[in-house]
C-alpha cells in the first residue's frame, strides 16, 4: 500500500505529505467490485443558483439579473449550466452528471465553520468529534477505507476507523491569495501590521497572488482543484486502491466580484473533474462524485456584485456510475414568499438523502446502518433511490 | 467595561488568557493581578532539570581533569576528550529541557503577571546562552537567582544575579583578577571590566547617567575575588600547581582552601587571593570595608541610587504602557520605588495601579515568545508547536534564552514587526490553524482569548471566513492578537 500511494504521489508529480496509511488488506471477494465514491466538499458556500441558474423561473432575473451567466448552456426542465463548465454540461448530455438544486444539511444558520463541520460529521445541531465518513467505514460491508486530498484530515474522515489516509500536494500549508486578501483588509488602518505585510508580499506580488490564484495558478484555492481532483483518481485507480476519496476545495465565498470569481472556480473545478476522469481511466465508469457545500447563497445580489450567506445550494452528481441526463428533486421557485427567511433558496432535499442513497446503492451500506449509526436518527432523511 | 478590563488585565498583564481567564479577571481585574504578588508566585517546578551546581560540577570534572603524565595518576587524552564531549552533549541536551519546561510552565501558569514580571526581569539580568561555557547556566540562573527574588527587593535581586554563576561566567567576571595581586602577576592575567559595565550600564543606573569610565573600573575591582569554586578555580588561584613554593602554616591554609574550593565546587566563592587590595571609591563614596563585603555595599547603593529607579521605572512603563510611554507613568513608577526603597512588590502593584496601562487598544507588539505563549495558552501547546517548538522559535527569530546581547531582547515594536518577521508570522498561524481543536468556531476562539479586546472589524473579519482555518488565522494575525 505504501508503494502504491508512493507511486500515484510521483503520478501526481507533485511533492507530497502522506499523513498515514490506510491497510492493505483486503478479502477478494470485495463487495464493491471496483466500485468508488468521491465526495468533493466546497468550502465557502458555492452559488448553487449562479452554477445551475433555472432561467424559465419568472422571478430570477429580479432577483439577480447581474449574476446571471448569459451564455449558460442549456440542459432540461428549464436549468442551464454555467458556460464555465463544458465538460460537466457535456457529462449532463451524456447522461454522467445529475444535479440537485436546492439542497441543503439540515442545519439553518449561516456560519460557514458550523455548517462545514455539521456536513461533514453528520450530525443535525451539535458537532460531534467523528465524521460520518469514518462512522461508515467503521460498519462498511467490508473493509473499505478512504483517502482525503487536501492539507490536513478533515471532520467527515475523523475518528475511530483507522482505514483512512491523507494526502496533500504542499508540503508546508501557505496561505491563501484569498486568506492574504482578507488580512490586508483586516490591517487596512494599522499603522505597523500594513506596511509590513505588504511589503513582505510586495503591493504588487499581492495583487499578482490573487490574479493568479483566480485564474487557477499561485497559492491554494483554484489553482490546486486540478492537481487535487487528479491525485484523488490516480489513489482511486489503484489495482487495490481505497474505495473513497474526499476532496477539499476552498474558496467560493464570493461576496464580492462574484461573475469573476465563480468564472475561474467553475472553469477549474470543470477543468478537476475532466482531469479526474482521464486519471481514473477505466474506473471512471463505477465511480460517483458527489460535489457539495457547506449551504448555498442568498438569491439576491448583494451590494458589492457578490452573494451573502444564504441556505439551499446544490449538489453536483458526476460519473460513469451517476444515472445522469436529469434534475433531481423539486425546485421550490424564487417568488419572495417561496424563499426560506425571504432571502435564501428553501432547501428541497436533505444533503443527508444524496449521501445515504450514494453509499447504500454505490458501495452497499445497510439502510438500517446508515439511518442509525452513520446518520444518527436520520431515518425521516430517507436514502434517495436511483442515483446510481 | 469589566469584561474588557478582565481581557486587558490577562492579555497585557497576563500571559495571554487561558480559557475562562478573562472572566476570572473581570469581577476584580487589578486585584486578581494583586493577588498573584507573594514570594513563591513566580517558582517554576525544577522536576530533573540540572542545578548550576550540578552543571559546573560536571563541567568540572570533564575538564578539570589533569592530563596523564609521568606516570602519574591521570587518564589518557582521548578519555578526558570523550567526557567533555559527552558533557557537552548533555548540556546542550539540558538546554533544550530548560526550553521546553519554561514554555510549558508560561503555558500552564494561572499567575501569569507573576510569569510576566519574572520574563522581564529575566530580560533585564540578560544572561545568554553564548558560549559552551554559560550554555548550561542560562536556566538554572532564571530558577535559582530571578524566580524566587522577583518580589523581593530590587537589591536583593541584584546581588542574587550579579553573585549568580551563571553571571559570573557569562559577564566574564568569574575570570577577573586584582590587577596588583600576586595571582595576576603570576598568571600575567588581570582585570575584566565587562560585568561592572554591565551592573552599571544595562541593570542599575543606566547609561549617561552620570558614573565614569574610573566608577567602572573601581566597582570591576571591588568585583575581583567572586568567582566560581571548582579545580579549575584551584589552579588558577595556585592551589594544586606543581612548581608552587609554600611551606608551614601558609601551606595548611592552602590545603585548606583548596579543599574548600574542592568540596564547594560549582558555587560562588569569594577569593580573596583574587581581589583587589585595598579600599574603592565609586561615584565618590569609599569602600573601605573587608574586600568580601565591597561588591555588595556598592549594589545596596546602586540599588538605592535614583538613576537606578529612573531606569527601571522607564523599562517597566515601557513594557506595560507602550514604547513611548508617558512622563506621568514612569514618573509614579519612579516615586514608588523610591518611597519604598526598590520593594519590588511595591513596584508590580503601582504598575498594576497605572492608569495608562488600561488603555482600551493594545499598543504593546509581542515578542515572538510573547506571541507563542499567548497562543499555546489560547490554542494549546500541540496546536502552536506542533511537536517541533525548537524550529517555531528559529523561525520566528526569538530562541529562548538566546538574547544577542546582555542588553536582552529588545521590547519595541520596530524591532519585531518587520515584514519578514510578520511572513513568518502568518506561515506561524497558518500552520496553527491546521492543527487546532475543531471544537469550537473561530469567533468563539477569539472570544477566548481576546474578549471584548477583539475590535468589530476583526470580528466581522474573522466570522466572515470562509473556513475554520481561514478563521483562525485571521484570528491569530489579527492587530489585536499580535499586541497585548
Amino acid at each position: 500500500m505504501i508503494q502504491l500511494n508512493r507511486r500515484s504521489l510521483l503520478l501526481a508529480g507533485c511533492a507530497a505529505t502522506l499523513v498515514s496509511i490506510a491497510p492493505g488488506a483486503r478479502a477478494n471477494t470485495n463487495p464493491a467490485q471496483g466500485r468508488k465514491l468521491i465526495v468533493v466538499i466546497l468550502r465557502g458556500a458555492m452559488d448553487g443558483v449562479a452554477a445551475l441558474p433555472k432561467l424559465d423561473d419568472p422571478d430570477i432575473r429580479a432577483h439577480r439579473a447581474a449574476l446571471i451567466d448569459v451564455k449558460a448552456t442549456p440542459l432540461s426542465n428549464g436549468f442551464a449550466l454555467h458556460s464555465a463548465m463544458p465538460t460537466l454540461a457535456a457529462m449532463y448530455a451524456s447522461k454522467e452528471a445529475a444535479f440537485v438544486p436546492a439542497l441543503a444539511g439540515p442545519y439553518r444558520e449561516r456560519s460557514h465553520f458550523e455548517a462545514q463541520d455539521l456536513l461533514e460529521c453528520g450530525e443535525v445541531a451539535k458537532v460531534s468529534a467523528d465524521g460520518w465518513l469514518n462512522r461508515a467505514l467503521q460498519r462498511a460491508p467490508a473493509a473499505y477505507s478512504a483517502v482525503s486530498i487536501g492539507p490536513s484530515q478533515p471532520l467527515i474522515l475523523r475518528g475511530a476507523s483507522p482505514n483512512t489516509s491523507s494526502w496533500s500536494p504542499a508540503v508546508l500549508p501557505e496561505a491563501s491569495g484569498d486568506t492574504l486578501a482578507r488580512l490586508l483588509d483586516l490591517y487596512e488602518n494599522d499603522p505597523v501590521l500594513k506596511p509590513a505585510l505588504s511589503s513582505a508580499l510586495g503591493a504588487d506580488s499581492v495583487a499578482g497572488a490573487i490574479k493568479m490564484d483566480s485564474m487557477g495558478g499561485g497559492r491554494g484555492g483554484p489553482a490546486q482543484y486540478v492537481a487535487q481532483l487528479q491525485a484523488a483518481g490516480n489513489f482511486l485507480a489503484q489495482p487495490d486502491g481505497p474505495e473513497i476519496a474526499v476532496v477539499s476545495l476552498e474558496g467560493w465565498d464570493t461576496h464580492t466580484q462574484q461573475n469573476q470569481m465563480l468564472q475561474q472556480r467553475f472553469t477549474a473545478l470543470d477543468n478537476g473533474i475532466r482531469a479526474l476522469k482521464a486519471s481514473l481511466g477505466e474506473t471512471w465508469k463505477k465511480t460517483a462524485l458527489v460535489a457539495v457545500s457547506e449551504f448555498g447563497r442568498t438569491v439576491r445580489v448583494n451590494g458589492g456584485g457578490g452573494t451573502d450567506h444564504g441556505t439551499g445550494g446544490l449538489a453536483i452528481l458526476a460519473g460513469g456510475a451517476i444515472k445522469g441526463g436529469r434534475m433531481i428533486g423539486d425546485w421550490p421557485g424564487l417568488k419572495p414568499a417561496a424563499l426560506f427567511e425571504n432571502r435564501d433558496l428553501m432547501p428541497a432535499v436533505d444533503a443527508r438523502q444524496v449521501f445515504k442513497g450514494l453509499l447504500r446503492d454505490q458501495l452497499g451500506w445497510a439502510q438500517n446502518d446508515l439511518d442509525t449509526s452513520v446518520f444518527h436518527d436520520s431515518a425521516n432523511a430517507k436514502a434517495l433511490t436511483g442515483l446510481v | 467595561m469589566a469584561r474588557l478590563q478582565g481581557a486587558i488585565a490577562a492579555t497585557r498583564f497576563g500571559m495571554g488568557a487561558r480559557p475562562g481567564e478573562i472572566a476570572d479577571a473581570a469581577s476584580d481585574p487589578r486585584g486578581w493581578l494583586k493577588a498573584q504578588i507573594a514570594p513563591n508566585a513566580a517558582m517554576m517546578p525544577a522536576g530533573d532539570l540540572l542545578s548550576a551546581k550540578e552543571v559546573l560540577e560536571a563541567r568540572q570534572e570533564a575538564y578539570g581533569m589533569a592530563p596523564a603524565a609521568k606516570g602519574q595518576d591521570g587518564v589518557s587524552a582521548e578519555a578526558r576528550q570523550g567526557s567533555q564531549k559527552q558533557v557537552q552533549r548533555e548540556i546542550r541536551d539540558g538546554l533544550q529541557e530548560e526550553i521546553e519546561a519554561r514554555g510549558r510552565h508560561a503555558a500552564a501558569t494561572p499567575n501569569a503577571f507573576a510569569e510576566r514580571w519574572h520574563r522581564f526581569w529575566a530580560n533585564h539580568f540578560t544572561v545568554a546562552a553564548r558560549n559552551a561555557q554559560v550554555v548550561g547556566l542560562v536556566g538554572p540562573f532564571e530558577r535559582e537567582a530571578i524566580r524566587p527574588n522577583v518580589f523581593s527587593s530590587f537589591s536583593k535581586l541584584l546581588g542574587a544575579a550579579t553573585f549568580h554563576p551563571g553571571m559570573l561566567v557569562y559577564l566574564d567576571a568569574a575570570r577577573s583578577i586584582g590587577p596588583s595581586t600576586q595571582v595576576a602577576e603570576r598568571r600575567d592575567a588581570g582585570l575584566n571590566e565587562n560585568l561592572a559595565r554591565e551592573i552599571l550600564e544595562l541593570h542599575t543606573m543606566g547609561v549617561g547617567s552620570g558614573y565614569t569610565q574610573a566608577d567602572i573600573v573601581e566597582f570591576a575591582k571591588a568585583l575581583t575575588g567572586w568567582t566560581v569554586a571548582g579545580p579549575q578555580t584551584a589552579r588558577l588561584v595556585g592551589l594544586r600547581g606543581q612548581n608552587q613554593r609554600t611551606k608551614g602554616g601558609q601551606q595548611r591554609a592552602r590545603q585548606q582552601a583548596a579543599e574548600r574550593l574542592t568540596r564547594d565546587s560549582g558555587e560562588t566563592v569569594f577569593l580573596e587571593p583574587l581581589h583587589e587590595p585595598g579600599p574603592r571609591k565609586v561615584l565618590s563614596k569609599t569602600y573601605s570595608g573587608p574586600g568580601a563585603d565591597q561588591a555588595a555595599a556598592i549594589l545596596d547603593d546602586l540599588a538605592a541610587n535614583r538613576a537606578t529607579a529612573q531606569h527601571v521605572a522607564t523599562k517597566l512603563a515601557r513594557h506595560f504602557v507602550s514604547d513611548t510611554p508617558p512622563a506621568s507613568a514612569i514618573a509614579k513608577l519612579e516615586a514608588a520605588y523610591m518611597k519604598s526603597g526598590g520593594d519590588l512588590s511595591v513596584l508590580a502593584r503601582a504598575v498594576i495601579d497605572l492608569d495608562e496601562a488600561w488603555g482600551e487598544t493594545p499598543l504593546k507588539f509581542k515578542t515572538p515568545e510573547e506571541l507563542l505563549v499567548s497562543a499555546a495558552r489560547a490554542a494549546g501547546a500541540q496546536a502552536t508547536f506542533g511537536g517541533a517548538p525548537r524550529a517555531v522559535y528559529t523561525s520566528l527569530a526569538q530562541q529562548p534564552f538566546g538574547a544577542p546581547s546582555p542588553a536582552g531582547w529588545p521590547d519595541d515594536t520596530a524591532s519585531w514587526a518587520g515584514s519578514d518577521a510578520i511572513k513568518k508570522r502568518l506561515e506561524w498561524a497558518n500552520s496553527v490553524s491546521r492543527r487546532m481543536a475543531r471544537g469550537e468556531t473561530p469567533t468563539q476562539f477569539l472570544d477566548r482569548a481576546l474578549g471584548e479586546i477583539a475590535s468589530e472589524k476583526t470580528r466581522q473579519a474573522v466570522a466572515r471566513a470562509e473556513s475554520a482555518e481561514q478563521g483562525f488565522t485571521l484570528a491569530l494575525m489579527s492587530p489585536e492578537f499580535q499586541r497585548r
